[in-house]
């Protein structure tokens, strides 16, 4: 039996996108001290907003990497029972291999979190109604890092909320629901909780590996126990782990890409054909309607269609192909071992993720399906020094390794995705060293496109631990030295 | 057409050697093996080479294991000429890897004094799993040329408005007339009648000898999974998780191209029960791989090329090694989710595996525990080959399917279908 979500220890962004909260700007900063720690974390702390709160005009949340709870005073033997993903971050050299942060989307070259820079220690997202209220609590946050003498390392600010990414396609439609915690949109499969929030049973029923400390390490039982009956203290239980990176998007060279293999032999545009191709690409319409119920054309009647599968309906691809994006992201029933089958379902469920980014930058001119358009990057603030146009890709879980880095590895930048050769994500994968190819299933052959370039780079990024509140009080603890943990504990289990 | 064999030699290493040994293997890594000392690229047949170092260790008896050297090959037969190849033809780079171990003849000493020197030094494997037993590695690269000149063909032309059949004749005429793919009208030759009939007589005589001791094997059945049974619930559950110097010791090798190499190596639980629970289960395992798990998938694991068990140090130690497509969290998650069983059967035997219950469940279905074993047990490859470095299983086994759809008439459905392989 297990216990229901402790909905007032959980961190609100678990439970909620925040659809209403249109503005948001996310604050990354390096804790020079544990006092310095101290002294933000303890004004943060009232402020976090849980899963029980309502979110009128508001939301705050803070998360920390593994170099920032270093900082808090939390001793390497412990930080060495999160998973070694976690630990390491996300800039080593052999991580970036298996990332795809390689060539232009190098750590190197990241405009924040890169290795050489200063380090991504902790995260404040401040999540509000109006544009007022932001920038009245971000002088606050500001006014308060630079009382504690804690140094931003970047402040990430973001699009109003739409209902479109920036390269125009409609958005965050398939979400997974998490049993006792959210409700279910249309389609969504509800997953044990435990495959986002730590310390309950997840997909194959077991508790993911987290952080435990001796019971001895927490006398003021700030901390829950370990479910698992260890009598530990459970340092992860209702945290979890928040990806944050910042993908910058070429607005303008995807419609320009598509809109040249798409010329009519006369030279000229062909905006529906050009649509069209975008569309292969991403898997749906830019209203978001899915290829495999819309195959012909947009129908905005279907814009958050998710419930749909692709074997059945579309074994080879003719309709959504088989590298398009979101056949990648979320392929359903579409794998090995039993396509078509509930246990194929089963198998992807164990590689979901919970989407939270929100779009920066200026929003660039998509050419209408109808019209000629010239793609236009908009005029004024869009210089790459303030990284363009894209998406604070932020996602949470519990296992960065089976599913944050499973998905971003196995299926979007594999060029041997699902039977392919030589294809990455046509969208947001890397090219580098091989899948410049986008295949379009067809009657009678396929159409190959060939030499497809990136359009998507990383320019920032780091892994964070998102804590449960109790977790929150006892780093506050920590930090001001009030309690202590041995530099030897470490239980994981 | 060959088929395929698993070559392994070990060797201790010389004494005071390791170190050495250690860093010119990450040398050798950085500089690959397919060109310079080893030239592995020209070794005839040759799909995937490693070598990896098992460290020095102590077996559960306290008793001294000293560090050796692996060398795996998974190459076309006869073995004879492969052993010669390594020495003829990588002979400089297998000298200096070897030259590391005790007794490894001195330049000067023949080509004749080396290679019976490797075949001294050959380890049996219990058992050997090859994708699609057959397949050489000349096949597999015609294969992909194959595809590889159909597909440039359908690129440089507009097949709008032409049925599945008359873009498979015109497909069939392209081929036709390129001598250079003459092959590809043929069906790939089958391996010799020596191996089919001792195949054949391999597949049918186990079963017999089986059914004659069924009696007295159904009657040790109860007490064998009662003891077993009694010893598992001694086992305990994994705690040990692998140590990140560790980890970035194996990713340090992984994930550079299609393929990765998989190493683990670990003690076989000391009771004599294990061990031959161990032993008749690796004999089932090495029977359902040569005559049932012999074409393109290991009992649903569509992404391994090659895989071998290979009991070490008198059946105390276990190694197993494949050549696999993607990554090894996805791997491990194969594992999990579809031959959980098979892994437990085996593995369930070796010391510091998760706890099974009557040897098939549990286990692997322990899915962090399963992760972390692993990775605990997994020994990094710093120098391996492989012969086609983009081309996964699947990869392969579809070029091999374009290939023998070129023969024939068909329906215009199938000619669909097998237009859609392109």
């Amino acid at each position: 039996m297990t216990a229901p979500i402790d909905r007032g220890n959980v961190q609100g962004l678990l439970a909620r996108g925040y659809r209403k909260l249109r503005h948001a700007r996310f604050t990354v900063f390096t804790i020079p001290c544990p006092a310095a720690g101290h002294a933000v974390l303890s004004w943060l702390l009232p402020q976090v907003t849980t899963a029980a709160a309502g979110t009128a005009d508001g939301a705050l949340h803070v998360a920390f990497s593994a170099a920032g709870l270093r900082r808090l005073g939390l001793p390497d033997g412990v930080i060495a029972g999160f998973p070694a993903e976690f630990a390491e971050g996300m800039t080593g050299q052999d991580r970036s291999r298996f990332l795809g942060d390689v060539e232009s989307s190098s750590p190197l070259l990241w405009d924040w979190g890169a290795p050489q820079g200063p380090p991504a220690d902790g995260l404040v997202l401040l999540y509000a109604a109006t544009p007022h209220i932001l920038a009245d609590r971000q002088a606050e946050l500001d006014a308060r890092l630079a009382a504690a003498g804690i140094r931003k390392v970047t402040v990430l600010d973001t699009r109003e909320l739409g209902d479109t990414e920036p390269f125009g396609f409609h958005d965050g439609i398939s979400q997974p629901a998490i049993q006792g915690l959210t409700g279910a949109g249309p389609g969504a499969r509800a997953l044990p909780a435990g495959e986002f929030v730590l310390g309950y049973p997840n997909a194959y029923g077991q508790f993911t590996d987290r952080p435990l400390l001796p019971a001895a390490a927490d006398p003021g039982r700030l901390l829950p126990s370990d479910p698992a009956g260890s009598g530990s203290a459970d340092l992860g239980r209702d945290g979890c782990y928040l990806v944050l990176r910042q993908l910058e998007q070429d607005v303008g060279a995807f419609w320009e890409y598509v809109a040249e293999a798409t010329r009519r032999p006369d030279g000229s545009c062909d905006p529906l054909a050009r649509t069209a191709l975008a569309a292969k690409m991403v898997g749906r319409w830019p209203s978001g309607a899915p290829l495999v119920k819309a195959p012909r054309a947009d129908d905005a009647r279907l814009r958050d269609a998710n419930d749909f599968g692709y074997y059945h309906t579309d074994p080879d691809g003719l309709a959504c192909p088989l590298g398009a994006h979101i056949r990648r992201m979320n392929p359903r029933d579409s794998l090995d071992p039993a396509p078509g089958t509930e246990q194929s379902v089963a198998v992807s469920d164990r590689h979901r993720l919970m989407r939270r980014g929100r779009a920066y930058g200026p929003a660039a001119t998509v050419p209408p399906a109808d019209g000629e358009h010239a793609i236009r990057q908009p005029p004024g603030d869009s210089s790459a020094a303030h990284g363009g146009t894209g998406l604070h890709f932020i996602c949470l879980v519990a296992s960065l390794a089976r599913q944050f880095e499973f998905v971003q590895h196995t299926w979007l930048n594999n060029p041997n995705f699902n039977g392919l050769y030589d294809d990455t994500d046509p969208l947001a994968g890397s090219r580098q060293p091989r899948g410049a190819t986008f295949t379009v299933p067809g009657r009678p052959v396929r159409r190959r496109y060939r030499g497809l370039p990136q359009f998507v780079r990383t320019r920032g990024g780091a892994y964070f631990f998102l804590p449960s509140l109790s977790a929150l009080r006892y780093l506050e603890q920590l930090s001001a030295g009030a309690v202590s943990v041995p530099a030897t504990a470490a239980t994981t289990r | 057409m060959p088929y395929q064999i698993g070559v392994t030699i070990r060797a201790p290493v010389a004494a005071g050697r390791v170190s050495e040994l250690r860093a010119w293997l990450a040398g050798a890594a950085r500089q690959g093996l397919a060109k310079g000392q080893f030239g592995f690229g020209h070794v005839r047949g040759l799909h995937f080479a490693r070598f990896y170092l098992l460290e020095e260790t102590a077996d559960l008896d306290g008793r001294m294991i000293p560090a050796s050297l692996v060398f795996m090959s998974a190459v076309d037969a006869p073995g004879r000429r492969h052993l010669a190849d390594l020495v003829d033809v990588a002979g400089e780079g297998m000298a200096q890897a070897f030259g590391h171990c005790a007794g490894y003849p001195r330049p000067g000493a023949g080509r004749r004094a080396r290679i019976a020197w490797l075949r001294r030094h050959r380890v049996a494997a219990s058992a050997f799993y090859v994708n699609t037993v057959g397949r050489g590695l000349d096949q597999i690269r015609q294969e992909a040329a194959l595809r590889a000149a159909l597909e440039a063909h359908l690129d440089g032309r507009d097949w709008t408005g032409r049925t599945a059949t008359e873009v498979r004749s015109a497909l069939r005429a392209y081929v036709a007339g390129q001598p250079a793919l003459a092959w590809a009208y043929r069906p790939p030759p089958p391996p010799p009648l020596f191996f089919r009939a001792r195949e054949a007589v391999h597949k049918v005589a186990v079963p017999a000898v089986l059914v004659l001791l069924l009696p007295a094997l159904l009657l040790i059945l109860p007490f064998w999974a009662v003891a077993l049974r009694l010893a598992e619930r001694g086992d305990p559950p994994v705690t040990e998780r692998p140590a990140l110097p560790h980890l970035e010791e194996l990713a340090r090798y992984e994930d550079f191209v299609t393929q990765n190499p998989f190493a683990v190596v670990g003690f076989v639980k000391p009771s004599r029960l294990r061990r031959l629970t161990f032993r008749a289960v690796l004999f089932a395992i090495g029977y359902a791989v040569r005559h049932v798990y012999n074409h393109a998938s290991l009992a649903g694991i569509t992404t391994i090329h090659f895989a071998r068990w290979v009991p070490l140090d008198g059946w105390r130690r276990m190694t197993f090694a494949s050549d696999y497509d993607g990554a090894v969290e996805a791997y491990n998650d194969d594992f999990i989710n579809i031959v959980w069983w098979g892994l437990n059967a085996a593995f369930g035997n070796g010391v510091g595996y998760p706890p099974t219950r009557w040897l098939l469940w549990g286990g692997a279905q322990l899915e962090q525990q399963f992760k972390s074993t692993l990775r605990c047990h997994q020994v990094a490859v710093p120098a391996w080959y492989t012969a086609y470095p983009s081309l996964s299983a699947q990869n392969i086994e579809n070029n091999a399917r374009i290939r023998a759809g070129l023969r024939g008439d068909m329906r215009p459905a199938d000619a669909q279908r097998w237009l859609s392989l392109l």
